[in-house]
C-alpha cells in the first residue's frame, strides 16, 4: 500500500502511523468544507472527490441529527458492511476542525481503530503549525476548493 | 447462565486480578468491565486499549491455531514483565483479565474457563 499523499506536509506522519497501526485499507483527512488534506489507499482523484463531498455532507447531517435526537452533535460514526467497515470521526488541531473517514476489514476492529484514532488526534494537536494556513474557512467556492486540494494530492488534471 | 456483570464481578474478586472485562470479539469494544483494582488514582485508564488489543490479538491467535490445525484456542496467556493478560473466547465474546505477577494463575484460569463455558 502506498504512503499517504498530503496537501499539508505536517499531517503525513500522523496519517502514516494511523494507517499502519489501525491497519486501515484507505482513508481521507479533510476539512469540514470538503477540502482534502491527505489520503491513502486511493489512486483516483475522482474517488477522493466523491468521498470528500459525501463525508462533508454526512457530517453536516449527522451533527444536525445528533442535535435533534440527543441535544448534541454526533461526532463519530461507524458502519459495518459485509466485508468492510467505515469509520468516520471529527478531529481537531487547535481551533481547526478536520474530518477523517477510514475503511478497514477483518484485519482490524472498531476498538483498534478508535484507540489509534485517539492517538492520531493527539498527534495532530501536537504537530499543528503555530499559525494555521489561511483560507480554511468556507469560501463559498466548494468545487474550486475541492479541485485545488485534489491537485495538491494527485497533481493537476492531465498530469494525474 | 450468568449475567455479564456477574461474570466480571466474580472474576474481579479473585485475588490478583487487576481488571476483568467482557469484550466484543469482533469489534474489541468493552461490554462489561470491573473497576481497575490497585491502580493509583489519576493513573491513565488503559482498559479500552487493553480490551481492543487483546481481542485483536486473540483473533490472530485463533487464526494461527487454525493454520496449525489445532482448532479453536482454549486459552491465551501473555506473560509480561509486570503481570499477565489472560484471554478466553466465548463465542462472540472474549473475557480479558489483567493479573498481577504474584496472583494464583491457576485459579484465575479456572474461573475464566468456567465463565467462558457458562457463556458458550
Amino acid at each position: 500500500m502506498s504512503d499517504p499523499t498530503v496537501a499539508e506536509g505536517w499531517v503525513a506522519a500522523p496519517l502514516t502511523r494511523l494507517k499502519e497501526d489501525a491497519r486501515l485499507i484507505s482513508g481521507v483527512l479533510l476539512y469540514p468544507t470538503g477540502r482534502a488534506v491527505g489520503q491513502f489507499g486511493f489512486s483516483n482523484a475522482a474517488d477522493v472527490m466523491s468521498i470528500c463531498a459525501l463525508t462533508s455532507a454526512i457530517n453536516a447531517s449527522a451533527r444536525e441529527l445528533g442535535r435533534q435526537l440527543d441535544g448534541k452533535p454526533f461526532y463519530e460514526m461507524h458502519h459495518t458492511g459485509s466485508e468492510r467497515q467505515v469509520f468516520m470521526a471529527r478531529a481537531s488541531a487547535g481551533a481547526q476542525e478536520f474530518l477523517f473517514v477510514g475503511v478497514f476489514d477483518r484485519e482490524s476492529s472498531l476498538g483498534v481503530v478508535e484507540i489509534y484514532f485517539a492517538e492520531f488526534q493527539k498527534a495532530l494537536e501536537q504537530l499543528r503549525p503555530e499559525k494555521q494556513a489561511t483560507g480554511k474557512g468556507p469560501s463559498g467556492d466548494f468545487e474550486g476548493e475541492l479541485n485545488r486540494s485534489l491537485d495538491a494530492l494527485f497533481g493537476p488534471i492531465g498530469k494525474r | 447462565m450468568k449475567a455479564l456483570g456477574q461474570v466480571v464481578a466474580t472474576l474481579s474478586h479473585v485475588p490478583g486480578v487487576v481488571v476483568a472485562m467482557v469484550v466484543g470479539a469482533v469489534d474489541g469494544l468493552i461490554i462489561e468491565t470491573s473497576p481497575l483494582i490497585g491502580v493509583s488514582p489519576g493513573a491513565p485508564d488503559t482498559r479500552k486499549h487493553t480490551a481492543a488489543l487483546a481481542a485483536y490479538l486473540y483473533s490472530k491467535v485463533t487464526r494461527a491455531s487454525d493454520a496449525a490445525r489445532l482448532g479453536t484456542p482454549a486459552f491465551m496467556r501473555l506473560e509480561a514483565e509486570r503481570g499477565h493478560i489472560f484471554v478466553v473466547g466465548a463465542r462472540d465474546l472474549v473475557l480479558v483479565t489483567i493479573i498481577t505477577p504474584d496472583a494464583n494463575l491457576g485459579r484465575v484460569r479456572l474461573e475464566m474457563m468456567n465463565a467462558a463455558r457458562d457463556k458458550s
